[in-house]
């Protein structure tokens, strides 16, 4: 047998063990995600559009004056061009009173021409076929490619021109507005209803069978996997409620998942609330509801923000729920429901870029904003807690 | 409120008492009308609770059973002991998923809950204030880590690890499925087993090592057997959410369309992720198959449901 000591010398060392492989698990996962990320991590990334955008402009042009001649320099739409070796000719920079910044599209609605955009037509000269033949390698022939472009503007002889413009697309702003719609729409919906659940069931509700009911629901359905709830969402809000793939279909099963979070914080947080404020307010007069209002729920502030902050960690990190409710569309969702009303969370497109294009690199891009997002609703909660529920010796 | 909080003003001797007192009667009906109107409001909104749960478990249980009534009803026998599933020959067998789904689970729960409580032993009994520092805070991000992203720590640490070692050509595994599923239950467990160990009195501790136990002796026999029922539900609280689990597991489980696992190194197909893999197309009888999936899934997470309130309230009421 071994002695005592040797024996508690294991088993610690097995505790310490167990608790290093706890941060060490963590530290891997977030390096992992950092390391693979961060290639694919660029302003562009954060800022530009999911899908190239291909726009066929309109733009004046200027007079040309004589002796202007900086290389790559079109005088006539007041911008400068360059070649770039995956796209072909790029708008550089473009002059604060250039005609292109107030270009017109088919509809005769402004578009704005920015930098960065991609030129594949002027006139009629196809410049993405003439990039096509040419040898990327070769610099003079680069330098010819754009001249010729701004020779072909040069030559135009009526007072505008018509230009293809593609918007290089690769980044994730629809994901980021439609997690932010979701993010919206869901505590506009599940706020309200679980704020006020849990005035009921602390400030109202006699303990009995009414009480014992709710609680018992609130505690199953925050049991439940996302999964179950997608599958409900799919079939009560897209199929029998024609909502189809659609923002507020997943904003409604959200709301649902988000309950039982958002009750138990505020009920947690006014079961905190000294009696003595209750007693007080009503001694002076007050109704039960001017009490509610004006002393319980201000008291209750720091908490229902807790409640909301870990409510909007859940609707950035949900899944499977909104999978099967909001769809995988890349795009920013343009109604609540019905046809163009489906739109992917940030989340739901780094499942999608891994599992249908294999593209774990833009995931865990997509992956590192979400864990920024995550630890400051982290330290923000932290926050509160310990300024205002702390203080008060609650 | 100004106007109701008035009593004071009125003069007993008053002229017009009666008309007063009429009108604060008035206004108090009014006012508890008001009140019973608010009252009903914030009734209904903890009613929605009460209504979801219903609406799911009914429209779930409604669509799921479907397939196995009417005219052309598929057998539940072959079903629940079926390990073929084929939808475009009319094959639906999820014994398969049912024993993944199960051996998953059991697997977590044998790697998680052993580090997981040592983890919360640690916090709570030995680790000096420094690193509890960083060990809390690790346990609180770990715990707001989405799936999806664990489902891509899996893809591109675990399953890539595994297929170095595997006999099997692909390193999606019923193995990797433990691994992450133990990762991602960690959290509940630490932080539930922890708050049960800090509840266990002091005393307990004292009485213990006043007797001449050592530290680790006090741990294991005092203090862990005392916080047994926090464990416990800390346990079933971390099955509910490994059988639950669904997008990361998906990416790692290489979710095959037949075939029993035979050893860890197999390609399994849990319960959670044959509804997710196919929902998105699936119509008419798949789809309700899908559903009656979804069905006993959801028999699974009750019976998980039932057994956590029950262990709760129990300590609640010691």
């Amino acid at each position: 047998m071994l002695s005592r000591q040797a024996k508690d010398t294991i088993v610690k060392g097995l505790i310490y063990f167990s608790a290093a492989s706890t941060v060490g698990i963590l530290a891997v996962i977030l390096g992992f995600i950092i390391i693979k990320g961060l290639p694919g991590l660029s302003i562009d990334f954060l800022t530009r559009d999911y899908e190239d955008n291909t726009t066929y402009v309109y733009s004046e042009l200027l007079e040309t004056q004589e002796g202007n001649s900086t290389e790559g320099y079109s005088e006539r739409l007041g911008i400068t061009l360059d070649f770039d070796e995956e796209n072909g000719l790029v708008i550089a920079e473009i002059d604060k009173d250039s005609p292109v910044r107030n270009a017109l599209d088919g509809n005769d609605e402004k578009y704005t021409v920015k930098k960065g955009d991609i030129l594949t037509r002027i006139g009629d000269l196809r410049i993405d076929r003439e990039f096509k033949e040419l040898d990327s390698k070769d610099e003079k022939a680069a330098a010819e490619f754009v001249q010729k472009a701004i020779d072909e503007i040069d030559a135009v002889k009526e007072d505008s021109v018509r230009l293809r413009v593609v918007r290089i697309g690769g980044g994730i702003v629809p994901m980021a507005v439609t997690t932010i719609y979701m993010i919206i729409l869901s505590l506009m919906i599940a706020g309200p209803v679980g704020i006020l659940s849990a005035v009921y069931l602390n400030e109202y509700a006699r303990p009995g069978k009414i009480m014992t009911t709710i609680h018992f629901a609130i505690k199953n359905l925050a049991g439940i996997p996302s999964i179950i709830y997608g599958l409900f969402g799919s079939l009560f809000f897209v199929q029998i409620l024609k909502m189809q793939y659609s923002l507020l279909a997943g904003a409604l099963t959200i709301s649902i998942i988000l309950l039982p979070t958002i009750i138990a914080t505020t009920e947690e947080t006014l079961k905190s609330i000294p009696k003595t404020y209750r007693e007080s307010s009503l001694g002076l007069g007050a109704t039960k509801l001017q009490t509610i209002s004006r002393v319980i729920l201000p008291n209750a502030l720091p908490g229902i923000l807790v409640a909301v902050l870990l409510s909007i960690g859940r609707i950035v990190g949900e899944s499977a729920a909104l999978l099967l409710t909001a769809g995988t569309v890349a795009q920013i969702p343009h109604a609540l429901f019905g046809n163009s009303a489906s739109g992917a969370t940030l989340t739901i497109k780094a499942y999608t870029l891994m599992k249908e294009e294999n593209d774990l690199t833009s995931a865990c891009a997509i992956g590192i904003v979400l864990l920024v997002i995550i630890i400051a609703i982290n330290v923000a909660s932290k926050l509160i807690t310990n300024k205002f529920l702390k203080k008060k010796g609650i | 409120m100004d106007n109701n909080m008035g009593h004071n003003e009125v003069k007993p001797d008053s002229v017009n008492e009666t008309d007063i007192s009429i009108q604060y009667m008035k206004r108090n009906v009014k006012r508890d009308i008001t009140e019973k109107i608010v009252e009903t409001i914030f009734l209904l909104c903890a009613l929605v609770g009460v209504l979801s749960v219903t609406a799911i478990i009914f429209f779930v249980f409604y669509k799921g059973i479907r397939p196995f009534t009417g005219e052309d009803a598929y057998s539940i026998k072959d079903f629940l002991t079926g390990t073929k599933w084929a939808p475009s020959e009319n094959i639906y067998g999820i014994f398969y998923m049912i024993t993944a789904s199960v051996l998953s689970t059991a697997g977590a729960i044998l790697v998680g809950v052993p580090i997981g409580v040592l983890t919360a032993v640690f916090i709570s009994e030995i680790a000096p204030e420094g690193l509890v520092k960083i060990v809390k805070p690790a346990i609180e991000i770990l715990a707001g880590i989405p799936s999806v992203l664990y489902g891509a720590f899996g893809l591109g640490v675990v399953v890539p690890l595994i297929m170095k070692i595997t006999p099997e050509v692909q390193g999606q595994s019923l193995l990797a499925v433990i691994i992450v599923l133990s990762i991602m239950i960690l959290p509940t467990i630490v932080s539930l087993s922890e708050s049960s160990i800090r509840a266990v009195p002091k005393k307990y501790r004292e009485a213990s090592l006043g007797l001449g136990a050592s530290k680790i002796q006090t741990i294991f026999q005092v203090v862990l057997p005392a916080a047994k029922s926090g464990i416990l539900s800390a346990t079933v609280l971390g099955i509910g959410r490994a059988i639950g689990e669904t997008m990361a597991v998906m990416m790692i489980a290489g979710n095959p369309t037949a075939g029993m696992p035979e050893s860890i190194w197999s390609m399994v197909r849990p319960l959670t992720t044959n509804i997710a893999m196919e929902m998105s197309y699936a119509s008419g009888r798949q789809s309700e198959m899908l559903f009656a999936t979804g069905v006993v899934l959801f028999i699974f997470i009750m019976l998980v449901n039932i057994t956590l309130i029950k262990l709760t309230s129990k300590a609640g009421e010691k």
